[in-house]
C-alpha cells in the first residue's frame, strides 16, 4: 500500500488532536486529566487533600504560597477513518479512489504509530469497518481491508452518523463531498458522539479547474443522470463559484462542530497530502 | 428603395441553413462527472429525439439569424431614393495641383483622392452617370458622362497629377459644358483647395461638393536658389508648417555631391543660406533637402551657372530703347543695332529684327518684323486703324506665357488678314497684332509701331519679346530655366535633321521631325532636361532646367470650398438620387456578429 520510503516519512509524523483525549490505557495523547508525567501542564493553589508530594517546594521559596505542579497526562486516543467509496470516487483524472485509500492508509498508520485506537470503515455501509485496532499490528489489517474494498454504490452526509463510534476521538472523514445535502447535520453528530471531526476533502484536479470547453453531455456516475451543456469561459467561472460557496459549506459544518476541514488533490503524492495536513494543523512533526 | 444588386437575394438562403442547423440536434460527446451539482445547464436541457429537435428560442439563434439578414440585405445594395445622395449626373473634378503630390495622405493626397472617386463610381445608381475632369494643365475630359463604373475606373488610371498650378475655373467650365442640359446634377471637387480659382465666382449649374484631401500642412521647400556674379549660391529655405525643422541642403554640382550644410528653420518662418564652394564650369547646380517630407516636389532647386550660347542678333531700326533694353536682358545675346542705312544683305545673324521697315527682297529669317512700311513685309500691312481691345489669341500660345494683356492698349495698327500658314498670338476685336509664321521659316510680325501703344511701359513687353527670342531664335532654350508645366519651345538649328529631349526620368520624347518641333510640354517633373539634336556636322547636346517654384502650392495646408455662384434655381432643386446603405448594414451585420460572440463566450 505503501512504500518505504513513505513510511520512513509517515514514522516522523503524528496526528494533532485539537482537544485532548481521555482513553482507557496509557498512550501518547494529552489527557484532560492531569497526571504524573514529563510534560508541565500548569500549576494550582494547594488545597486540603491534595497529594502534597506535588508540591512545588521552589515555587513555595519564591511565593511563599504553596502551589501544587499539574503535568499533562498522556493516553491512548481513538483515530476512527471513514472512506467514502460511492463511485464518484472513482471519478476524475488521477481518479480519486487510488488516492483516498493511500492517504486513509496513511492516516491509520500515523495512528497506530501514536498507540491510538484506530478502526477505518466505509461511509455508507456500516457492516464494513473494522474493529478498533491498536499497536503496529493492526497496520496489516487495516492495510488488507482498505485492499479489499471495491468502489460503487452512493454516499451521502446522512449516512455518516450510521457509524457507532463508542469511544471518543478523531474522525477523519475521506471524500469528495460532492453531494446535495449539507454536512453540518453529520459534523454535529460526530461532536455529539465526542468525535473532532476532521473532513478531508478530496478531488481530481479536473475537478477543481475543470478543462472541458464546447458542447459536451455531462453524465453523472452515481445517478446517471445527464446534462447537456456547453462550456464556455463564463460557465467554468460559474462552476468554480459553486465549488467555492460548497467547499465554504463544508468548512464551516466541520468548524461549528469543533473540527477542521482540508482540500487536497488526487494528484499530488502523499509526501503532499501529508504537506497539505501540516499547513492545516492536522498533522504535526 | 431599389436594390441594385438583387442577385444578392440568393444569400437569404443562409437563413433557412441556420435554422436547420438549429433544428438538427447536436450530438455532443460524453463526459462522465462526479456531480452535476456545480454545472448549470447553460444549453436547455433537450430530451433525446435525434436526429431532429423542437426548435426552441435562443439569444444565439437569432443574433445568428439578425447578422445573416443584415449580411444579405447588404449584399443586394438597397438604396435609399429621394433627395439624398448625388444627383443624376454626376461630374467628378479631380484638383491635379501639384500640392496634391503630398504624401501627407497615404498614399498620395491624390491617390486618396482617386480612391474616393471610385467610390462614387462604384456607388453609382440605376440610371445615375458620371463623368471626370481631371484639373491638369489644362482642364481634360477624363471620360464623359457614363454609366459602367469600368469606364470610370479606366480613366482614373490615366490620372496623373500635374506639378504646378491649375485653374479650377477651366475645369468648372468643362463641367458645365458636359452637365449643359441635366437636370439635378452634381459636381463634386475632389482636392486639397489649392487649384486656382478665378478672380471672381465661377457660375455652376449644379450643386456643388467639395471633398478635401490632405494632413496637417507641415512642409519644407527650397523656396528660391540663385548666384552672385562672384559666384556665391544663396538658397533660401521656408517652413511653410509649424514645426520647427533642423535639415540639410545637399549640394550637387552637375549631379555630383559636392557639399552639404546644416539649415534650421522656425515654423513659418524662412532660412536663407549661402555657398561659395562653386567650381568654375559647372553647367547646373541642384540643391537638395533631407531628409524629405510630404511634398517632394519642392525639395529640390535647380540653378543653371553655365551661360547661354551666344547668339547674334541684328536690330535694323531707327531709334527703339525699349527694344534695345528687351533684347539685351537675355544672357548671351549678342545685339548689334544698325540704321536701315547701314543694313547689308546677307550678313549671318542668328535673328533679324526688322522695326519700321524691312528690306526689300526676301527676308532674312528667322526674324521678327515690327510695323513694316504699308504694303511690305512678310505679310503686307493696310491702312492704319484703331485696334481697340487687346486679346489673347489662344490663352494657351506658347508665346503669351505670364504675358498679361489686359492693361494694353493700342493706338494704331496696320489692317491685316492672316494668310495661310500664320496663327494670330495676339489680337484686337477684327484685326491681328502680334502673327507668327508656323513652321519654317521663323517669322514674327507685330502690326504696330510699340511707341504708338503703351506696352513697352509694362511688364508683358521684355516677357513677350523674351518668348519671341525663346521662340524664333535657335537653341533659345539651351541652359534656360522654366516653372514645372511651362511650355518649352524648342528652336532647332537651321542645319538640325531630328531632335530628341530626355527627361530628368530617362524618358525619351522625339520631337522633330517634322519642323518646326513641337512644343515640349511635358514639363511637370523638375529636373535637368536634354535636348539632343542631329545636326548635318554631328550632334549637339543641351539642356535646359525645369523647377518648381510656386510658393501657393508649397502651402499644402488644405485649403477651404472655392466660391461659387450657383445659377438660379440650382440650389432650390435639391438633386435626387440614390443613397446606399449597404455599408451600414455591413457594420450592422459585424456588430451583431461581435454581440453573438460575446454572448457564447460571456453570455448567462
Amino acid at each position: 500500500m505503501l512504500s518505504p520510503t513513505e513510511l520512513n516519512l509517515l514514522s516522523r509524523l503524528d496526528l494533532a488532536y485539537r482537544r485532548p483525549v481521555s482513553g482507557l490505557y496509557a498512550g501518547e495523547r494529552r489527557s484532560p486529566r492531569a497526571a504524573r508525567s514529563p510534560e508541565f501542564a500548569d500549576f494550582r493553589p494547594y488545597v486540603a487533600g491534595d497529594d502534597f508530594r506535588q508540591i512545588d517546594w521552589r515555587a513555595y521559596a519564591r511565593l511563599e504560597k504553596l502551589m501544587l505542579r499539574l503535568y499533562v497526562a498522556e493516553e491512548e486516543s481513538s483515530l476512527n477513518i471513514v472512506l467514502d467509496a460511492s463511485a464518484s470516487m472513482e471519478v476524475g483524472s488521477p481518479p480519486k479512489w487510488p488516492a483516498a485509500r493511500r492517504l486513509a492508509a496513511a492516516l491509520a498508520f500515523l495512528g497506530l504509530s501514536s498507540m491510538d485506537r484506530v478502526a477505518v470503515g466505509v461511509l455508507g455501509d456500516r457492516r464494513r469497518r473494522t474493529q478498533h485496532l491498536r499497536g503496529k499490528d493492526g497496520v496489516a489489517r487495516i492495510w488488507a481491508f482498505l485492499d479489499a474494498v471495491i468502489p460503487g454504490g452512493t454516499a451521502g452526509p446522512g449516512m455518516l452518523t450510521d457509524l457507532d463510534w463508542p469511544r471518543p476521538g478523531m474522525t477523519v472523514v475521506i471524500s469528495d463531498f460532492l453531494t446535495a445535502e449539507s454536512w453540518a447535520g453529520a459534523a454535529a453528530g460526530l461532536r455529539k458522539r465526542r468525535q473532532e471531526p476532521l473532513l478531508w476533502q478530496l478531488l481530481a484536479p479536473d475537478e477543481e479547474n475543470p478543462t472541458l470547453s464546447g458542447d459536451w453531455k455531462l453524465v453523472e456516475v452515481e445517478s446517471a443522470q445527464e446534462r447537456e451543456v456547453t462550456i464556455t469561459p463564463a460557465l467554468v467561472a460559474e462552476y468554480l463559484e459553486n465549488l467555492a460557496r460548497h467547499r465554504a459549506g463544508i468548512r464551516k459544518a466541520a468548524e461549528g462542530a469543533g473540527g477542521r476541514m482540508i482540500a487536497s488533490l488526487s494528484s499530488q503524492e502523499l509526501e503532499e497530502q501529508m504537506l497539505t495536513g501540516m499547513n492545516s494543523g492536522v498533522i504535526r512533526r | 428603395m431599389s436594390l441594385l444588386a438583387p442577385v444578392g437575394l440568393l444569400a437569404l438562403v443562409a437563413l433557412p441553413v441556420i435554422l436547420l442547423f438549429y433544428f438538427l440536434k447536436v450530438r455532443r460527446p460524453e463526459a462522465r462527472v462526479a456531480s452535476l451539482l456545480f454545472w448549470r445547464p447553460f444549453v436547455a436541457d433537450r430530451q433525446a429525439n435525434a436526429p431532429w429537435q423542437r426548435l426552441r428560442g435562443s439569444l444565439l439563434l437569432a443574433l445568428q439569424l439578425l447578422a445573416a439578414l443584415a449580411l444579405a440585405l447588404a449584399l443586394i445594395r438597397p438604396g435609399l431614393s429621394g433627395a439624398i445622395g448625388n444627383g443624376g449626373t454626376t461630374v467628378v473634378l479631380l484638383d491635379g495641383s501639384a500640392s496634391m503630390q503630398a504624401t501627407d495622405v497615404s498614399p498620395s493626397r491624390f491617390a486618396a483622392a482617386v480612391a474616393r472617386a471610385r467610390t462614387h463610381a462604384h456607388q453609382l445608381g440605376p440610371g445615375q452617370q458620371m463623368a471626370i475632369v481631371l484639373l491638369g494643365q489644362h482642364a481634360e475630359l477624363l471620360t464623359p458622362p457614363t454609366t459602367d463604373p469600368s469606364v470610370l475606373d479606366g480613366a482614373l488610371d490615366r490620372a496623373r497629377p500635374t506639378g504646378s498650378q491649375v485653374d479650377l475655373g477651366e475645369g468648372i467650365s468643362l463641367a458645365n459644358a458636359v452637365l449643359s442640359g441635366r437636370s439635378g446634377a452634381t459636381i463634386i471637387l475632389i482636392g486639397d483647395g489649392h487649384a486656382k480659382a478665378p478672380p471672381s465666382p465661377p457660375r455652376v449649374g449644379a450643386r456643388f461638393l467639395y471633398e478635401p484631401v490632405g494632413g496637417n500642412g507641415e512642409n519644407v521647400g527650397i523656396e528660391a536658389i540663385t548666384r552672385t556674379q562672384a559666384g556665391t549660391v544663396f538658397i533660401r529655405v521656408a517652413n511653410y508648417g509649424r514645426t520647427e525643422r533642423d535639415l540639410k541642403v545637399e549640394l550637387l554640382a552637375d549631379a555630383r555631391l559636392t557639399d552639404v550644410l546644416p539649415v534650421h528653420v522656425a515654423g513659418n518662418a524662412t532660412t536663407d543660406i549661402s555657398w561659395t564652394g562653386l567650381v568654375a564650369g559647372t553647367q547646373v547646380v541642384q540643391a537638395r533637402l533631407t531628409p524629405g517630407d510630404a511634398l517632394a516636389i519642392d525639395d529640390f532647386a535647380y540653378l543653371v551657372t553655365g551661360s547661354p550660347p551666344t547668339r547674334r542678333v541684328l536690330l535694323v531700326t531707327d531709334e527703339n530703347g525699349f527694344l534695345q533694353r528687351a533684347l539685351k536682358l537675355r544672357s548671351g545675346v549678342d545685339l548689334t543695332v544698325q540704321k536701315k542705312a547701314d543694313y547689308k544683305p546677307g550678313a549671318p545673324y542668328d535673328l533679324y529684327v526688322f522695326d519700321g521697315w524691312v528690306p526689300a527682297g526676301k527676308l532674312p529669317d528667322p526674324a521678327f518684323v515690327i510695323a513694316p512700311l504699308d504694303g511690305t513685309g512678310p505679310v503686307p500691312l493696310g491702312a492704319q486703324i484703331a485696334p481697340g481691345l487687346v486679346l489673347p489669341g489662344s490663352p494657351s500660345d506658347p508665346i503669351l506665357q505670364d504675358v498679361r494683356l489686359r492693361d494694353v492698349h493700342v493706338q494704331t495698327a496696320g489692317r491685316v488678314s492672316v494668310p495661310p500658314g500664320w496663327r494670330t498670338a495676339i489680337a484686337a476685336v477684327d484685326n491681328p497684332l502680334l502673327l507668327v509664321h508656323e513652321g519654317e521659316p521663323r517669322i514674327a510680325l507685330l502690326t504696330f509701331d510699340v511707341h504708338h501703344s503703351d506696352l513697352p511701359l509694362r511688364a508683358a513687353f521684355p516677357i513677350l519679346v523674351q518668348n519671341l527670342l525663346a521662340h524664333l531664335l535657335p537653341g533659345g532654350f539651351e541652359n534656360q530655366v522654366y516653372p514645372t508645366g511651362r511650355t518649352v519651345i524648342l528652336a532647332t538649328e537651321p542645319s538640325a535633321r531630328s531632335l530628341e529631349v530626355q527627361s530628368p526620368g530617362g524618358g525619351v520624347v522625339r520631337l522633330a521631325p517634322p519642323f518646326p518641333a513641337a512644343p515640349f510640354t511635358a514639363t511637370q517633373v523638375p529636373g535637368v532636361y536634354t535636348v539632343r539634336q542631329q545636326l548635318e556636322g554631328g550632334v549637339r547636346v543641351s539642356q535646359f532646367v525645369v523647377r518648381f517654384e510656386d510658393q501657393e502650392l508649397s502651402r499644402i495646408a488644405v485649403g477651404s470650398a472655392p466660391f461659387v455662384e450657383l445659377t438660379p434655381g440650382t440650389a432650390s432643386a435639391p438633386p435626387r438620387g440614390t443613397l446606399e446603405i449597404w455599408p451600414w448594414l455591413a457594420a450592422l451585420a459585424l456588430a451583431l456578429l461581435a454581440t453573438e460572440w460575446f454572448v457564447f463566450h460571456r453570455g448567462p
